[in-house]
């Protein structure tokens, strides 16, 4: 095995995943390295006996002050994890994600899984439903789409052509209408209640389930620039915007990314422990530094021209890397803890729905439940709880509940992903379980079929997290070297915790950071032949012209081809 | 979907076969010998596609297996349990003249019998077997390539070995992982990418094993894991290339 790459890419993050199989495609030899034991890191998906383990060693690291500067970091990422119980057997049919995330069905990260081939390896399924929480036991619908709202029995008329006005202008070329003007960054709710005239109702509906929101003091622009999307992404497969990935999605796709690394001669090391990253000065004649990395149990360190690291190992690379720039500038990014519970139930979760949002003055009298949902459960569903709606919830900021099901593939009956942005940022960790149990019990009673005798079950597996997650910044250049003036060395920057957003950003960070190594390594060649790999002919000359090279394509008429 | 009854014969099963072993035994080398009936001395064959498709003819059904190689992933225990997921079969090969590469495939065999699926068809192939063939050199296949480029580490010992000699790198014997394969209910073979040996009926004996009718029941039905790869529909999944995705409006039967 070589032991020198153009490209050493530090964590198996969705972030890191793409771009490392996007730079083994381009030609560049990659080493992809994490400590886990499995891929995917924060995105990754476990069973429950990982979970399990995953949890343990967080909460117990604190305790270890020895532990590696990588499970350090993760530990103070999450805290207040709550004691799980031992988990059910048939662990491995369960495949929980520590990211739940919905993919629009156009946008970077389709084009990517697309482009890529990793389409191939998995499957998807589309969303089946959006439904706002609203009393025990009952959710309203979200009107989705301009069928939808036509549809709809249950809003007024006025009700009806304000709604769709609104629909009319998110689908449309919104930038620099007057509407807009001067309100870009105004609290996005009031924003559809003083322009558009909505009803409380209708405004919740749209902010908290359409766009996704976390707080009513989101800002406008961006939200309407969510919607915009996924308007038009509906209607590609189906009926939603929204597919979800089996096997619980982000952690299964990471995998299919780093296996489209291999397959293209990337070599993938996991479970094997840091120990040091130095940097070495330029060799002669060359500009650059190289960095070398020790692994645990390796004898020889692995180098590298270029390190992408995901920022929970950037310890190694403060401590070690450099023998001057001692400096640490401020971290780039701000911060935001979420509140995020796992719950696996045994039996699956019902929408028996009120009608959709009316106007404030049209009290939901004689709204009658629909028969279908009575019967058929839900399998790949959001529901949503705006600020305010559970008695025992959060006032201020609006939980999404993911639920995938059997039909995902995620678990023999369902998982449900809930996650609450909190406010604030107080110096003590707040208790998740008890943060999320109003959550929790509001989900399990839709587990009761509606009007039948049956009781409300309970999970058979729950875990509860507070996860401190950093944000993306708003500017432009996310992208910064850890150190000063480091062309070499970059961590990938935070991904967006909305839902419905997360993937997309991956996708685009990933494809900032490859150009990024492209422009770092371009004109000057690693690989003078005979020196590690044996690389095909004339391969470091080729120009680089798009992030992902067109695919083989499928001949799959006669027999005995291979593609 | 629309031709039933007629398509008896084109209406080919697909199956997700995957290898296993340690680095070198020969598992890239067998994929390519069935595939395009090639092989590379001292040199690591280039699969280099996210998996290889070859059809397998049987008297009364064609398969159509579709062949994951482990893309180099076994070296450092980095195979995903994506790999696994919704394979109806394993070659799980060893190296005949490397007696570890042996207890290598049965922890594989192991780790199948609780990552997989429970009704796996596994073949165990004992590889390498021209090794320790007294001088077959008449097979030819490759006695120009194999002169140049010094061996790396990961070769295998020089194969003009001749007759006794030959025998005596063979490091397993035939009886010993016979008798594990028939206790551990796996399909057994010897053979030799290099040659040729044994490689087209490890895959003709596994297709006769794989039970056709469970996949394509099972493929109708609720899309339960251990349908076949990629969904084609089955309870509301998608196809997301836009080519294979046709007839996008609605239809949610
Ligand atoms: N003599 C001999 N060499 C083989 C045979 N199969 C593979 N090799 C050689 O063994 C080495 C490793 O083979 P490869 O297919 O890359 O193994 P893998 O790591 O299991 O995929 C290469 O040098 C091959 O040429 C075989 O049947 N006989
Ligand atoms: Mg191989």
């Amino acid at each position: 095995m070589a032991s020198h790459y153009d490209v050493i890419v530090i964590g198996t993050g969705l972030t890191e995943s793409i771009t490392a199989a996007a730079l083994s495609k381009a030609g560049f030899t990659v080493a992809h390295i994490d400590e886990n034991l499995y891929y995917g890191g924060d995105e990754a998906s476990l069973d429950l006996d990982d979970l399990d383990q995953w949890a343990k060693k967080r909460s117990a690291a604190s305790d270890k002050p020895l532990s590696s500067p990588y499970l350090q970091a993760q530990a103070e990422k999450f805290v207040s994890i709550s004691a799980v119980a031992s988990p059910p057997p048939h662990s491995r049919q369960y495949s929980v994600s520590l990211l739940p995330s919905l993919i629009p069905s156009t946008g970077p990260f389709i084009a990517s899984l697309i482009a890529s081939g990793v389409s191939r390896y998995g499957g998807y399924k589309l969303l089946e439903r959006v439904a706002i929480y609203h009393s025990a036991g009952l959710v309203k619908n979200v009107p989705g789409s301009k069928e939808d709202v036509f549809k709809s029995k249950d809003l007024s008329l006025v009700e009806k052509r304000r709604l769709m006005r609104f629909l009319l202008f998110a689908a449309g070329d919104f930038a620099g209408s007057k509407e807009l003007q001067g309100h870009e960054d105004a609290p996005f709710i009031d924003f559809l209640r003083t322009t558009f005239s909505l009803s409380m109702d209708v405004a919740t509906a749209i902010t908290y389930a359409l766009a996704f929101c976390s707080a009513a003091s989101d800002p406008t622009l961006p939200a309407l620039t969510r919607i915009h999307h996924y308007l038009r992404s509906s209607g590609r497969y189906g009926n939603s915007p929204f597919l979800v990935g089996h096997y619980g999605g982000a952690g299964e796709i990471v995998q299919g990314f780093c296996r489209v690394s291999a397959v293209v001669g990337g070599v993938c090391i996991l479970a094997r422990n840091i120990l040091s990253i130095k940097q070495s000065p330029p060799p002669e004649g060359h500009p650059q530094p190289t960095y070398v990395v020790e692994l645990e149990g390796f004898d020889e360190p692995l180098t590298s021209r270029l390190i992408i690291s995901a920022p929970d190992y950037t310890p190694f690379l403060s401590n070690g890397t450099s023998q001057d720039n001692t400096h640490s500038s401020p971290p780039p990014f701000s911060s935001r803890r979420v509140a995020r519970g796992v719950i696996v139930i045994d039996h699956p979760i019902y929408f028996p729905f009120l009608a959709p949002p009316s106007s404030d003055s049209d009290p939901i009298v004689g709204a009658s439940v629909s028969t279908e949902s009575m019967i058929t459960p839900v399998d790949t569903a959001v529901l949503v709880f705006p600020p305010s709606f559970l008695p025992d919830g959060s006032s201020t900021t609006a939980a999404h509940a993911f639920i995938t099901g059997a039909g995902s593939m995620s678990a023999p009956v369902g998982i449900v992903n809930i996650s609450l942005p909190l406010d604030g940022a107080g110096s003590s960790p707040p208790d998740a379980k008890a943060i999320l149990t109003p959550y929790v019990n509001a989900t399990m009673a839709l587990t009761k079929r509606p009007s039948s005798g049956d009781v409300v079950s309970d999970p058979i597996f729950t875990l509860f997290y507070i996860q401190n997650q950093l944000l993306p910044s708003n500017s432009e250049n996310e992208v910064t070297p850890p150190l000063p003036d480091l062309e070499t060395c970059f961590t990938t920057p935070p991904i967006s915790p909305t839902l419905s957003e997360c993937a997309d950003s991956a996708a685009m960070n990933a494809e900032k950071l490859f150009w990024k190594a492209v422009n770092a390594l371009k004109g000057h060649p690693t690989h003078t032949p005979g020196q590690g790999e044996e690389i095909p002919e004339g391969q470091d000359l080729v120009e680089i012209e798009s992030f992902w090279p067109p695919l083989e394509t499928i001949v799959d008429d006669e027999g005995d081809e291979s593609w | 979907m629309a031709d039933s009854a007629s398509g008896a014969t084109d209406k080919s099963v697909q199956v997700k076969l995957v290898l296993l072993g340690e680095a070198a035994v020969g598992k890239s080398s067998i994929v390519l010998r069935f595939v395009s009936n090639e092989f590379q001395a001292n040199k690591e064959p280039t699969i280099g596609a996210a998996f290889l498709t070859q059809k397998c003819r049987l008297e009364d059904r064609v398969l159509r297996y579709e062949i994951w190689d482990t893309a180099g992933q076994e070296r450092f225990h980095s195979l995903a349990p994506m790999y696994y997921r919704n394979a109806q079969a394993a070659v799980v090969v060893y190296d005949v003249t490397k007696a570890a590469s042996l207890e290598k495939a049965k922890s594989w065999v192991k780790e199948l019998q609780r990552q997989a699926n429970p009704n796996i068809v596994i073949a165990l192939a004992g590889n390498k077997v021209d090794l320790v063939q007294p001088s077959a050199s008449t097979s030819g296949t490759t006695s120009s390539e194999s002169e140049d480029e010094a061996d790396d580490a990961t070769a295998t010992p020089e194969e003009t070995a001749g007759g006794e000699q030959a025998e005596s790198l063979r490091q397993v014997p035939r009886d010993e992982a016979e008798a594990y394969a028939k206790e551990a209910g796996l399909l057994f073979f010897e053979t030799s990418a290099k040659t040729g040996e044994g490689i087209v009926e490890i895959f003709t004996e596994i297709a006769k094993k794989i039970p056709i009718e469970h996949i394509l029941a099972s493929t109708r039905g609720a899309g339960r894991p251990g349908a076949g790869g990629r969904p084609g529909a089955p309870d509301g999944g998608v196809t997301l290339d836009e080519n294979a995705a046709k007839g996008k409006d609605a239809c949610n039967c």
